[in-house]
């Protein structure tokens, strides 16, 4: 089992299969699935985003879809005022970016709990200036967006479009975030989790370092905030809510802190199951969800508290 | 500036005060290149506090610390780091999930240079430096005697490993003075042994070493010079067998006689 989780082929196979299944599901009518496919993926980019500042760098964000937010409403705004889509996404990204390291700057001198605490206040801060913005955002009536259709040639129905956008978005994600784990970056990073001030001892611009992965976090759930936004075509306030922040951070430590296929399954698992619960089941199961993302997370809590796929660290080769 | 004095580090009336208590106070000390120089004192005297100034965790109230001619009092970790200082700590600091090589590899982040670019784009330059990144790590660690624990996790390592390791990761970062926090606490005789031969190594590579250490032993048998706190004040100084002979040094270990 280990040894084909890291066999070098697994990952592309995954890919493949997951291009593969919009497709399937189209034959066997399951559509809804393809749908449920895009939102998991959605917050396998957050996840993916919200590990470098959790899972490398060890900071606690319990605000993080403010972020989120912040993408969708750059995209929505910017595609208002006549932005061609990937020049909003690109606009998502930038504008998340700047203001992540604006953020950072002001509030990386504290940790843990009064980081925590800081970043949930910065989230609900967010949602309700959106909410209450209303010459810029439109307030609680939220936004419309012209639809963006770019992927028309491969299918006509919109979800198997985004679905396959989301997808290579998660794909260029992880590939990113594995190659700069295994850099001298990441290891800084991981340093800085491990021993603040031994890291700091070993040459490394600790603060600098912190507000590196806080930022960086933040291209990622701008990327997803726009892909969301010109999917929906439409954006309010109401998806921005604080639980939305503590589902990606279950869904990192949930997997396993620091490790890409962790929040991979992390998402599936927490985003995936309740909608496939209503799917197979009733539509009355919906309503049970929280009792089953709760029973989630003290099991693995119990049972397996590095998270499902925890981190590995790699193997360097000692002959020779 | 240049030729004034040859002295590796210098440090002049330094002072580190915490509101009322004068943790150190009035220090004046030379150490000159490939010594081994060890600070001794009773516990509390400010050994670790002069340490900690020394290597900038706390910024000193006063004073000089000249470092290759230099002043560095005051200036950011990795700075000092980065101009020849590394340490060691008296209550082991590893990265306790990292393996012992990666653990010596972060100790080369100072020395090396490539951000986020290189790596992400895995450039010719990046998969060089990190190439020489593990080569450098792997020696050390062959130095230091654990090359076949470099996949172990470092808080999986005995202790006594893992005080090596931390030697090792501070060698890493190529310093000229190499300061240890009490390297040999918690040893038993023969791992005390082997870490005074370990020093004396480190030594030969041409690195000086200041230490802070309670076994007499190993003082006695490692230093070349000793200098002694207390309350805060250097009291003494000299050879090693001057230094237990002096009057104030018993007076401070042992008390007065009659008292």
């Amino acid at each position: 089992m280990n040894k084909l989780l890291h066999h070098k082929w697994t990952p592309w196979v995954l890919l493949a299969l997951a291009a593969a299944f919009p497709f399937v599901a189209g034959a066997i009518e399951a559509n809804y699935l393809v749908r449920v496919g895009g939102v998991i993926g959605l917050f396998m980019l957050l996840g993916l985003g919200l590990n470098f500042t959790l899972g490398y760098a060890g900071l606690f964000d319990l605000g993080f879809i403010a972020f989120y937010a912040v993408g969708a409403y750059t995209t929505a705004i910017a595609m208002k005022a006549g932005a061609p889509g990937a020049l909003a996404l690109v606009l998502a990204v930038l504008v998340t970016l700047a203001v992540r390291a604006l953020l950072g700057l002001t509030i990386l001198r504290l940790r843990g709990d009064y980081l925590a605490v800081v970043t949930m206040g910065f989230g609900e801060i967010a949602r309700l200036t959106i909410n209450n913005l209303d010459s810029l955002t439109n307030g609680p009536k939220g936004m419309q967006l012209a639809p963006w259709r770019p992927l028309g040639f491969l299918s006509a129905d919109p979800n198997v479009q985004y679905y396959l956008m989301i997808l290579a978005a998660v794909a260029v994600s992880c590939v990113a975030s594995r190659r700069l784990e295994d850099s001298r970056v990441g290891r800084a990073w991981i340093a800085i989790r491990e021993d603040e001030i031994a890291a700091r001892l070993s040459g490394i611009p600790v603060r600098e370092y912190k507000l590196l992965a806080f930022t960086l976090s933040a291209a990622f759930a701008g990327l997803a905030g726009g892909l969301f936004a010109q999917w929906e075509q439409f954006v309010t306030p109401e998806s921005f809510v604080f639980w939305e922040s503590i589902l990606v951070v279950s869904i990192v430590v949930l997997g396993g802190m620091g490790s890409i296929p962790g929040v991979l399954v992390g998402a599936l698992v927490l985003v995936g199951f309740p909608p496939l619960m209503q799917w197979k089941l009733s539509a009355d199961w919906i309503n049970y969800r929280y009792l089953f993302f709760g029973l989630i997370l003290v099991l693995v809590t119990l049972f397996r508290p590095q998270g499902i796929l925890p981190s590995s660290r790699r193997e360097a080769e000692l002959t020779s | 500036m240049t030729k004034k004095h040859s002295f590796l580090l210098e440090v002049k009336d330094l002072a580190q005060h915490f509101g009322g208590l004068k943790a150190v106070d009035q220090v004046n000390l030379c150490i000159n290149e490939g010594e081994i120089v060890s600070v001794i004192g009773p516990n509390g005297a400010g050994k670790t506090t002069f340490f900690n100034v020394r290597t900038g965790v706390y910024p000193g109230t006063r004073g000089e610390s000249v470092f290759c001619g230099t002043e560095i009092r005051g200036k950011h970790c990795h700075d000092i780091v980065c101009r020849g200082v590394a340490r060691t700590f008296q209550n082991i600091r590893l990265f306790a999930n990292m393996t012992s090589l990666e653990n010596v590899m972060v100790g080369r982040h100072g020395r090396t240079s490539q951000f986020l670019l290189g790596p992400l784009l895995r450039t010719k330059a990046f998969k060089q430096e990190e190439k020489e990144i593990e080569h450098m790590a792997k020696e050390l660690l062959e130095f230091v005697g654990l090359k076949s624990l470099g996949n172990e996790l470092a808080k999986n390592l005995p202790y006594g490993a893992q005080r090596k390791l931390e030697i090792a990761r501070a060698l890493a970062s190529e310093p000229k003075l190499l300061i240890l926090d009490e390297p040999t606490a918690g040893m038993n005789p023969t791992e005390s042994q082997d870490l005074v031969t370990l020093v004396r190594k480190v030594r030969d590579r041409g690195v000086t070493v200041l230490l802070i250490e309670h076994q007499m032993r190993v003082v006695m048998d490692i230093s070349d010079r000793v200098i002694v706190f207390d309350y805060g004040v250097k009291i003494a100084e000299g050879k090693p067998k001057e230094v237990v002979a002096n009057a104030r040094v018993i007076e401070a270990y042992l008390g007065k006689e009659g008292a």
